[in-house]
């Protein structure tokens, strides 16, 4: 704890102090998450659509969600060099599986006589889209999403070996000078980080479960 | 208001022997209520939605104010047309009010513009706007639920309202409740109303006309008397229950047991009246006639006499009829 406790650490103009490497690796983390999401969304609605498309998608997405994070590092390195992209790519890329599966069982799981519904009362298909099934998902998608959040603040930490500082630089720096309050403070950090994170999307996800708490039609 | 014809209009399934709907034409009248009875499988439902065009005829048309269905968008013409169905289908993650006001909200309307009408709609289906607008629908009991789902079709306005089944989940006593509300209701506004059930009692009830469907073709279509009266087949007679004189009794008027005045008769009955209440004060004033007046004028007197010979002169030219009319979709005159 003598490591985080102290002020030392809390310098803001140093670029490896607690603060800045907590924010780093919350910009990694936020950043993979978003882009993965950017990219889930199109092809989970896709994949919902044309059934037949979601097993080879779920499965590709699985195969490379299997490769481990170093391999993949070493396999980016002399296309990305020690960009900060080495690290998102990766991180992206192992969103997906966990991103497509939920959206897709989201989807999936919405009564299709609230659909029918919706389409009577003469909603097009993107109102039906935005209007119904996107919200009545949306407690499935964030339980994903905390998921897929969780891990990526974990696998972040992996940064500094190519070169990108965030907590993960306490762990790899501890072990090389074999400063055992570093490598605690680190992996402390990297918890509470994740705990918090959860919580947050949590209390996202009961937001947006208002009223919801059976993602059917209410019973008579 | 909204006149909707029927005109020949058949369903078939790819996969299905016999289509889901047969050749079936008919005319609602604006502002009627017309009953879709029959029971499952019948095509009702299926026929109810080619209206709105959830399901296209595969030939045939159905005509709104004479323009066929098929000639319209079918965004748009779901847009004016009210739907209400069995399960109420509230959205669970709408409040009643974002419920309520969908229809106007997909159409464009923000939130501060359709305030009042959100407000006037749940006054009409009885729920107080202050109490129930912040709620979501699984706070509301079914019966208070079906209030909003009615709400809800009314939103925009529709001259049209397809109802399936609305109030098949309820129990009885909110069923009846919520009966005689739509009737209330339907006084304020006067829809076309096409109903789907399989409930005889409530085709009874509600309907200006009913339409009997079996197996996907229409059997008999008219008012309920004239189904009571004139029962084209033996399947209408039993789904009616022709040969129920009570029923006779609630649905024929005390014109069907006319006779001419005489002097016994010492109160007066209004000629819209049914023949029970009739049969009811008869057997108070013990013996006696009623005096039948329509506008003031006397028509005529009933008497015990001449109830029970007009249920026994039903009773033959339902049989009568049944033989001769069988399974035909011709609608018998009506007997009055």
């Amino acid at each position: 704890m003598s490591y985080i406790l102290d002020g030392y650490n809390w310098d803001l103009t140093d670029p490896g102090s607690i603060p800045n490497l907590l924010i780093a690796h919350i910009s990694i983390t936020f950043v993979s998450v978003l882009i993965g999401l950017a990219i889930a969304f199109p092809l989970a609605f896709l994949v919902a659509r044309f059934k037949h498309l979601y097993l080879p998608t779920v499965t590709t997405a699985g195969i490379l969600y299997t490769i481990p994070s170093l391999a993949l590092f070493a396999l980016l390195i002399p296309f990305t060099a020690f960009s900060q992209a080495t690290v998102l790519i990766p991180l992206v890329i192992y969103t997906q599986v966990v991103l497509i599966r939920n959206i897709v069982a989201g989807i999936r799981a919405v009564d299709p006589q609230l659909v029918e519904v919706g389409r009577a009362m003469g909603m097009n298909s993107w109102q039906l889209q935005w209007r119904v099934v996107l919200p009545l998902a949306m407690p499935v998608i964030i339980a994903g999403i905390r998921v897929v959040t969780v891990t990526t603040i974990g696998i972040a930490t992996l940064a500094p070996w190519v070169g990108t500082e965030d907590l993960g630089t306490l762990m790899y720096q501890g072990f090389n000078f074999a400063r055992s309050d570093m490598e605690a403070a680190g992996t402390i950090l990297v918890i509470a980080l994740a705990v918090a994170a959860d919580l947050l999307l949590l209390g996202v996800q009961a937001a947006l479960s208002r009223g919801q708490r059976v993602n059917a039609l209410s019973e008579a | 208001m909204a006149t909707i014809e029927f005109v020949d209009v058949t369903k078939e399934y790819p996969n299905a022997k016999t289509p889901a709907v047969d050749n079936v034409s008919f005319t609602v009248h604006e502002g009627a209520i017309c009953m879709l009875l029959g029971t499952s499988g019948s095509g009702k439902t299926t026929l109810l939605r080619m209206v709105n065009r959830l399901i296209d005829p595969t030939s045939g048309e159905i005509r709104i104010d004479g323009v066929p269905t098929t000639q319209q968008d079918p965004i748009a013409l779901r847009r004016s047309i009210g739907y209400v169905i069995q399960q109420v289908g509230l959205f669970p993650h709408l409040s009643i009010e974002d419920n309520v006001r969908v229809v106007p909200s997909i159409l464009g309307k923000s939130a501060a513009e359709t305030r009042d009408r959100v407000d006037e709609l749940l006054h009409l289906v009885g729920l107080e706007p202050a109490e129930y607008r912040k709620r979501y629908p699984r706070q509301l009991s079914g019966g208070q639920q079906q209030r909003v789902g009615l709400a809800r079709a009314l939103a925009a306005d529709p001259a049209v309202l397809l109802m399936d089944e609305p109030f098949g989940a309820l129990d009885a006593i909110t069923r009846a409740r919520l009966q005689d509300e739509l009737l209330n209701v339907q006084r304020g506004v006067r829809k076309t109303i096409l109903f789907v059930t399989h409930d005889v009692e409530e085709a009874f009830k509600l309907g200006d006309q009913i339409v009997v469907m079996s197996e996907g073709k229409l059997v008999q279509e008219g008012s309920p008397i004239e189904l009571l009266a004139q029962p084209a087949s033996d399947f209408v007679r039993q789904l009616v229950g022709a040969d129920n004189i009570l029923r006779q009794f609630e649905y024929q008027p005390v014109t069907a047991a006319l006779e001419p005045a005489t002097d016994a008769a010492q109160e007066r009955i209004a000629a819209d009246e049914r023949l029970l209440p009739a049969l009811l004060r008869l057997i108070q004033m013990r013996n006696g006639a009623l005096a039948v007046v329509r506008d003031g004028e006397t028509l005529g007197q009933v008497s015990l006499a001449s109830v029970f010979a007009s249920v026994q002169s039903i009773h033959r030219n339902a049989s009568a009829a049944s033989g001769e009319h069988n399974r035909s979709a011709d609608s018998a005159p009506v007997i009055r």
